[in-house]
């Protein structure tokens, strides 16, 4: 492997440049997908940004498992998971909502939005307590390895 | 976080600049000049390789009455 150019310090500096990055194209993605939605755009026309987000979100959430990683302060417990779904799930309502309105759909707008916006909170809440489980499995097998 | 003076006083009784300590080192003048400055706080590995490069012990260089610096 090649010598790395870099010291410890200018190391850090470029992580922390690299995960501004990730994260600018991680909104990026999702802000792109939300005016599209909104647009009215179907599913063809995002699919590529949705597969980027995708893969880049499940690389995140393996390596944070993977090593015993949730947030730096949201804790995974019940209500904060809720909390968290029910944004989601209110964001998917407005953008759906708009998105509806735009297309003329005006007799279908509040309900649908409703619905999809209550399944988008059930369903985000359903991953978060299932991933919140899975970090703790692995926290706990992390800290039993420590004792070994 | 404080400046560091003690790396400064313990180059100045060697007569080397701060580019021939970075280099002496392996890191870059502008991260020696970070740590002098108190403005990054470098791994213990580090903070080893200046002591020998100085020829100070950990305590003379990154001891704690450096804070008061």
């Amino acid at each position: 492997m090649r010598k790395n150019n870099l010291d410890e310090m200018q190391e850090k500096k470029l992580l922390s440049i690299e995960h501004n990055g990730m994260w600018l194209a991680f909104w990026g993605l999702v802000a792109a997908i939300m005016i599209q939605t909104c647009l009215g755009a179907d599913f063809k026309q995002l699919a590529g940004e949705w597969v980027i987000l995708m893969v880049l979100s499940i690389y995140t959430l393996i390596a944070c498992i993977k090593n015993g990683i949730w947030d730096r302060r949201l804790k995974p417990n019940l209500k904060t998971n809720t909390l968290m779904s029910l944004l989601a799930g209110l964001a998917v309502f407005v953008i759906f909502g708009i998105e509806f309105h735009l297309n003329n759909q005006h007799g279908l707008v509040l309900p649908t939005a409703a619905f999809i916006g209550i399944s988008t909170f059930l369903l985000c809440l359903a991953a978060l307590q299932f991933t919140s489980y899975l970090y703790k499995k692995r926290k706990e097998l992390l800290e039993q390895a420590c004792d070994k | 976080m404080a400046r560091n003076l003690k790396i400064k006083v313990a180059r100045a009784e060697l007569d080397m600049t701060q580019k021939a300590l970075a280099e002496a080192v392996g890191i870059s003048r502008q991260t020696m000049n970070a740590i002098e400055q108190g403005e990054y706080n470098p791994t213990i590995r580090l903070c080893r390789n200046i002591c020998r490069v100085l020829g100070k012990s950990l305590d003379e260089l990154f001891g704690e009455e450096n804070e008061d610096a």
